[in-house]
């Protein structure tokens, strides 16, 4: 893995902790430029992106039955 | 009729109103709380805990923050005591970095989150990888990343420092992401 301004696991650690915040800082710029070069930590980035998107993607469906429980235990069965 | 005005309806003692505020939340906070527990019998008496607790406190709700966001913090109250009940649950440990970041990327993920709908196997994989986490590790990952909350809101929710946040949050997505890496392998 490359090793330059910062170190790969550098690298790892504020991907995991900065993915989805503000990227202009001068840090951001820095990993930025490191991924741009390093293939390894390239691919930790998009595989982290793709570990929450399958967590997003994983969705259940509530039955109607589990709705109508609802609203009878809240006693709004009648307001359905 | 806008959200706010249900809800000062409800406030006021319309059923309707409130059975519809019911109706509008009620997919996802059960989608949450599926997401926190894994199970969905957990999910839906968390759920009816949830909205309960909502129609008891209604009027002490004041608008400043959107209802959503009041719901999201009464769910994770609910989850956090839920698995406080259930006791002897192995989690893993996240304290130290060694365990958490590993090099191997043999596998070509590019097409996993498109598989998620019928493919039951990934999803046994995603259940099993989150589960070993402690529930509040999980709740700020659904938070954040799954829900989409900022890492300030997300603290307000979980009542942590953003700081806190930070760590719990990027503890969670290397364990998670180092959990799907190791199954697919």
């Amino acid at each position: 893995m490359n090793e330059k301004t910062v170190t790969c696991k550098e690298v790892m650690n504020y991907i995991c902790e900065s993915l989805g915040e503000d990227l202009n800082s001068e840090k951001c710029i820095t990993i930025k430029d490191h991924l741009d070069e390093c293939l390894d930590c390239k691919s930790y980035y998009e595989t982290v992106e793709i570990t929450i998107d399958c967590y997003r993607k994983y969705n259940v469906k509530m039955s109607k039955d589990a709705h109508k429980r609802l609203m009878k235990f809240l006693d709004l069965d009648d307001c359905d | 009729m806008e959200e706010k005005e249900i809800i000062k309806r409800a406030q006021s003692g319309d059923r309707k109103a409130l059975a519809n505020l019911v109706k509008i939340h009620e997919q996802t906070i059960y989608n949450f709380a599926f997401k926190i527990c894994r199970d969905k019998d957990k999910a839906e008496n968390i759920m009816q805990e949830t909205f309960y607790s909502m129609v008891k406190s209604l009027h002490q709700f004041d608008g400043k923050s959107k209802l959503s966001t009041w719901l999201f913090r009464i769910v994770s109250n609910h989850c956090l005591m839920l698995a406080r009940k259930i006791k002897n649950r192995p989690f893993v440990s996240l304290e130290d970095d060694e365990n958490i970041f590993e090099e191997k990327y043999a596998v070509d993920w590019s097409t996993l989150p498109n598989k998620i709908a019928e493919n039951e196997e990934l999803k046994i994989i995603l259940d099993n990888a989150i589960k070993k986490l402690t529930p509040d590790y999980r709740m700020i990952f659904l938070l954040r990343d799954v829900e989409g909350f900022s890492t300030e809101k997300t603290g307000e929710i979980a009542n942590l420092s953003v700081p806190a946040v930070k760590s719990r949050l990027h503890r969670a997505r290397a364990f998670l992401r180092n959990e799907l890496s190791k199954s697919l392998q």
